[in-house]
């Protein structure tokens, strides 16, 4: 088939899932076209247009930036069915009803291009059936397309052929699925509820069953089935109440009536107080009461046996999280099977119950295992899928505890264990993942989209990654940088890795920079600084703490010294260094990323100087880089005055303002426009790795160290202190925090110069030095720093 | 003030309804609007040869960008006034357009000229920050204590004023929703009728197959006032200006965009031309204050304007005080016992809206017009506090 392209998706339906499935594709700059039925009253647009508007409302937000709204157009079917010619995929996102379904369809069939991409974001209706409803014409170009809430954020995509689909077709969508829209596939088959949901499902219906049994709270179990087991924080019952109970509940009728012959079939229903819940309207996040209740600031929770609420514990500790925190996986499930504890009982039987439904529907509903336990850390946030877990925990030893309490009548049905549970010692090997239907392990998919990933996310088990070929370390295990190459790849571009927990920048980290970058000079052609996200929490506060207490100053006052040189060598390397971000790059990995020569995002970057909530400044060359910036965009301005691109960065410093995407870091000016957004996090090392190599092949040179840069000076900082008066006056900031914010304003407009002064880079790096060094010393910023370290949050003192 | 050579009256005045900032004036110039007030008030005197008209001073608080230039002059070349008459702008910040009124009555009081214009327009919708295109503050204001008042923002002083006088919130509330009733009910009386000039609005719209629609709209209305403001509403609103203060947006003016004008003239000039008279301006006063308490202003101006025109506080009977923040309108008017009755009969800026240097000519117009519905109103006042720390007041007697 011919190359896929992709000019413009209409989304069918503007409700929740159908709007942020738009706003992504708008994330990803592909113009949209959502539509909807016409409105009753007003004009016809007007509800699809407020579905457009309130999502630059919603936290998390779905939007990267919020001009991207202007990207999506509205249109109604009585009137713009026509708009849908200019689509080449079209992804209907209505209700869950077959009927409303095939009249839509029958609707739009005339109005689709014979090339363009029909697909379903249905979670549960079968694909086939669907398929009947469109023209025979159309069959092989229609499939599903399953997202996760929210769909910005959860990265799986479930893709489900029809029969009659063009399997070319779907190779070319996966592609652009990941590398466009940044989703992470998994192939499901035409089954109820597909992969994630069918699993997922059931283990919330296991977790309702054994809470019940063993007569927990569904503040208890919340504490229990969250981070303490690799599950996102919301657990389980808070994940109901965010999800919509009617939901839940929708999700669980589609089970029972589309699963007759399921085992588990008895438990497909809604628990009593479920349904009271939705009789009463309460349906969660959405009515602001569900299983939990917000009252104040207190957090209520359902207690089903009264039907009333009662205060949530959020204090929940026991002997079992101090177990599950300490052991390793086999240790854990041997403790949890041997613990009389009820909490413990219920983790087993959950896991249990969890790990037998698994075995049992491998065969019918995925591929291989992988499928599995992708869907699940993909679709539901999961660390571990539930084969990884299992087998991690020991394959053989675990499943003949499955079979005992199968035969003893403890598990939730009698089926037992597969038999080739009990034939193999694990499921995810080098060689590739079990696949119960063809009895044998299936390697990863080749397609070559997945060449771009150079670091898939791996599963416990499989292949240990490709390390590449080290050049150079220092440090050990845990800290210092690594400088290595993928030979495979490109031999002559660097990768620099820092080793440290969460990358905090300390002084291995400098000393390693500065030889990696002197290494890469030598003999290399360009250096990508990547590592697993985060790309960098900051310096190292613990080392700047002990020499604060030590009083050595000047000691401090060199090292920030140094810190300076490693960005400008950073800057001014005679090769590239691109620095490849994804997550957090907060304080000195944002000055790091800022020095580079180009940056390579992840969509999701999470950047900031955010040194005030310390006490302190950027002092790495943050406030350099910024004074720096506004005096390059004054030189076009009108009047060419630097104070307006300094007041604009001073409130993001001094605010401690943290970019919450790549294209939020470009609009903060922690990113430049002309760098790269990568929508799939894992294409990351690539695009960085490609990149060096073009900046090289075009004659890579480094800019010229900057001697005449105009800035704001005395009046700049006096005009930022017109706010910082106010906001002191006003008591929403304390005496330190106008200190610092001012000292912030004072590197920014270049010291106590007279207004437009010409400096050199060197002078403002000196200002931001010393500023940094005097707000060392004050008791206030040292406590600050402590409370940091003790707590990870910001004082306010 | 006796060494005047004659009495200086009022014979016209009008003004645009007052607009929302980024409200139905948005994209409407303010050099357009004050045109339209010029051209509106030379109107009245059909008799009037507007070649005889000395000057026009005109009031506006940031006089630049579409405001700037000496918007004076621009805006009564575009008005079609006569190339001779000449136009001056003036800045007394808050108190801009009274301070015009009261710089054109003086000239014709010493015997200067016999035909004056006082004027005030300002848009706050096209400044970018309410201070002015570009802010840059002198360092030494941080240098000394005593000078950080300047640097208060104005809310901040009605904070000081409100903690200072023990204004409370609920009395700042209490003011603000009889603002917002007294100023719906003169609308809805049809009140402000007279002395509103309607200004044609031209939008241009996205229309059918990429054109361009233009949509005219005839606006007679003042925007701000709420007629469904409610206690409950105005006590859910957070402070602006101090984590534990008591300002709010509610019981604050509102940031308008509008234009006033006013016509003067000597008595030889009344006569020349058949015009009547509507009042004679009596006297003027500006008290400066404590920059950061800058909204007393008037408890310092009124006293001295009612004794430079030897005019009893009983006797006036229509005050129009602006309502830069219910907080020091409260302060001033128990300082000075005033009387609630005949402050802002129909409501003041935190229903009606301020736009910064034009609300003195408008004001003015609101009280001729009160003066032209009322034989028994003798005397009326405009007053101010002005940004920086001062007060103004003007004392107008009914002819």
């Amino acid at each position: 088939m011919s190359k896929l392209i992709i000019r413009k998706v209409a989304v069918l339906g503007a409700g929740v899932m159908g709007a942020q499935i738009a706003a992504h594709c708008a994330n990803a700059d592909v113009p949209v076209v959502l539509f909807d039925l016409p409105a009753k009253d007003g004009p016809p647009n007007g509800v699809i247009e407020r579905a457009i508007a309130g999502l630059t409302k919603l936290d998390p937000a779905p939007l990267a930036a919020k001009d991207l709204a202007g990207h999506i157009d509205a249109a109604n079917y009585d009137t713009d069915l026509e708009r849908l010619r200019d689509c080449d995929l079209v992804i209907e996102a209505i209700a869950e009803k077959m009927e409303w379904k095939l009249d839509l369809y029958a609707k739009v069939a005339p109005y689709l291009r014979a090339d363009a991409i029909f697909a379903s974001n249905t979670s549960g209706l079968p694909i086939g059936k669907l398929a009947e409803g469109l023209p025979e014409s159309l069959r092989q170009r229609f499939c599903g397309v399953h997202f996760f809430n929210p769909p910005r954020y959860m990265a799986l995509v479930e893709l489900i052929p029809a029969p009659a689909t063009d399997p070319l077709m779907l190779d070319a969508l996966e592609a652009w699925l990941a590398t466009r829209l940044g989703k992470s596939i998994v192939r499901a088959k035409d089954t109820p509820n597909f992969v994630a949901n069918r699993v997922g499902v059931f283990s919330i219906l296991a977790v309702m069953h054994h809470t019940a049994r063993l007569g927990l709270g569904f503040d208890e179990v919340d504490a229990l089935t969250g981070p303490l087991i690799g599950r996102p924080k919301s657990a389980t019952y808070r994940t109901a109440d965010v999800v919509g109970l009617d939901t839940l509940a929708h999700v669980i009728d589609t089970m029972q009536a589309t699963l007759p012959d399921d085992p588990w079939h008895t438990w497909f229903r809604q628990p009593d107080w479920l349904q009271a819940l939705i009789a009463k309207g309460a349906l969660g996040q959405k009515t602001r009461a569900g299983i939990y209740r917000k009252d104040g600031k207190k957090i209520l929770v359902l207690d089903p046996r009264t039907g009333d609420y009662r205060p949530s514990r959020s204090d929940i500790v026991s002997e079992v999280a101090t177990a599950l925190q300490t052991l390793n996986t086999a240790e854990k499930f041997a403790w949890l099977g041997a613990s009389g504890l009820p909490e413990a009982q219920f983790l087993w039987a959950i896991f249990r119950d969890l790990f037998h439904y698994c075995a049992v529907h491998l065969d019918e509903i995925a591929d291989s295992a992988r499928d599995i336990d992708l869907a699940m850390r993909w679709g539901f946030g999961w660390a571990r899928g539930p084969f990884e877990t299992w087998q991690a925990a020991g394959w053989a030893d675990v499943a003949k505890a499955i079979q005992m309490d199968i035969d003893a009548g403890r598990a939730m049905t009698k089926e037992p264990l597969p038999a080739w549970v009990f034939l193999r010692g694990s499921v995810h090997e080098a060689a590739g993942s079990y696949s119960a239907r063809d009895n044998l392990l299936k390697a990863r998919p080749t397609l070559p989209v997945y060449r771009r990933q150079l670091y898939p996310d791996a599963l416990l088990g499989e292949a240990p990654a490709d390390r590449g070929e080290t050049l150079w370390e220092n440090g050990g295990d845990a800290d210092g940088v690594r400088l290595w190459t993928r030979p495979d790849v490109d031999a002559r571009i660097g990768i620099l890795s820092f080793k440290a927990t969460l990358h905090a920048i300390g002084d291995e980290v400098i000393d390693g920079m500065c030889e990696a970058i002197a290494r890469a000079e030598r003999d290399l052609d360009g250096l990508v600084l990547w590592h697993d996200a985060p790309f960098a929490v900051g310096a190292n506060l613990q080392q700047v703490a002990e020499a604060c207490k030590a009083g050595q100053f000047a000691l401090l006052d060199g090292k920030v010294a140094k810190f300076q040189q490693v960005s400008m060598a950073i800057r001014h390397a005679q090769v590239p260094v691109v620095a490849a971000v994804e997550g957090m790059a907060l304080g000195g990995g944002c000055e790091f990323a800022m020095h580079a020569a180009h940056r390579v995002l992840a969509l999701e970057s999470y950047v900031g100087l955010v040194e005030a909530g310390v006490g302190l400044i950027p002092a790495g060359g943050g406030s350099k880089e910024f004074a720096l910036q506004a005096h390059r965009r004054a030189q076009h301005a009108a009047g060419r005055d630097v104070f307006p691109f300094i007041q604009q960065s001073f409130q993001t410093i001094a605010m401690a303002t943290v970019a919450k995407s790549a294209l939020e870091a470009v609009q903060l000016g922690f990113a430049q426009p002309s760098d790269d957004v990568v929508m799939h996090a894992r294409e990351l090392p690539y695009v960085a790795i490609a990149r060096a190599r073009a900046l090289f092949e075009a004659g890579w040179r480094p800019p010229l160290i900057n001697r005449a840069v105009t800035v704001a000076g005395r009046s700049g900082i006096a005009t930022c202190e017109l706010m910082l008066v106010n906001m002191a006056e006003g008591g929403f900031i304390s005496e330190h925090d106008y200190k610092v914010a001012k000292a912030a304003a004072t590197a920014l407009c270049g010291g106590e110069v007279e207004t437009n002064a010409q400096v050199g880079e060197q002078w403002i790096l000196d200002v931001e030095r010393a500023l940094f060094v005097e707000l060392l010393k004050t008791e206030k910023t040292q406590q600050r720093i402590a409370h940091m370290l003790e707590t990870g949050k910001p004082l306010r003192n | 003030m006796t060494r005047q050579v004659q009495d200086a009256y009022i014979v016209a005045a009008t003004r645009t309804p007052v607009a929302r900032r980024n409200g139905m004036f948005a994209h409407v110039r303010p050099d357009d609007l004050l045109a339209h007030v010029l051209s509106a008030v030379v109107g009245k005197v059909p008799a009037l040869d507007a070649h005889e008209i000395a000057d026009v001073i005109v009031g506006c608080a940031m006089p630049e960008a579409e405001q700037g230039m000496n918007v004076a002059r621009i805006g009564l070349l575009l008005a079609g006034l006569p190339d001779n008459v000449p136009g001056i702008t003036i800045n007394r910040f808050c108190a801009s357009g009274l301070q015009a009124v009261a710089d054109a009555a003086a000239r014709i009081r010493l015997g200067e000229a016999d035909v004056m214009i006082a004027a005030g327009t300002e848009s706050m919708s096209a400044m970018p920050q309410i201070m002015g295109n570009k802010v840059s503050l002198n360092p030494a204001i941080f240098a000394n204590r005593d000078n950080v008042g300047i640097a208060f923002g104005m809310g901040l002083t009605a904070e000081k004023v409100a903690q200072q006088w023990k204004v409370s919130r609920e009395d700042q509330d209490v003011f603000a929703l009889h603002s917002n009733q007294r100023a719906s009910a003169a609308i809805a009386g049809g009140h402000f009728r007279a002395e509103i000039t309607p200004y044609t609005v031209r939008t241009h719209l996205p229309g059918d197959g990429g054109a361009v629609r233009v949509v005219e709209r005839v606006r007679d209305t003042d925007e701000g006032p709420r007629p469904d403001a409610s206690l409950e509403a105005l006590a859910k609103l957070k402070p602006v200006f101090a984590a534990r203060g008591s300002v709010t947006a509610g019981n604050s003016s509102q940031m308008s965009d509008g234009a006033g004008a006013v016509l003067l003239m000597s008595e030889a000039a009344l006569k020349r031309y058949g015009a009547t008279p509507i009042a004679r301006f009596v006297s003027y006063s500006v008290a400066g204050v404590p920059p950061r308490i800058m909204g007393i202003g008037p408890i310092e101006a009124i006293p001295r304007a009612l004794a430079a025109g030897g005019v009893k506080l009983a006797d006036v009977g229509w005050i129009e005080l602006n309502e830069a923040f219910a907080a020091q309108s409260l302060a001033v008017i128990r300082e000075l016992g005033l009387d609630p009755a005949r402050v802002n009969p129909f409501g003041g800026a935190i229903a009606l809206g301020h736009p910064l240097g034009a609300t003195g000519a408008i004001r003015t117009a609101t009280v001729m017009s009160a003066m032209q519905r009322d034989p028994k109103l003798r005397y009326a006042m405009v007053t101010m506090c002005v940004g920086t720390g001062m007060g103004a007041a003007g004392v107008f007697e009914r002819v």
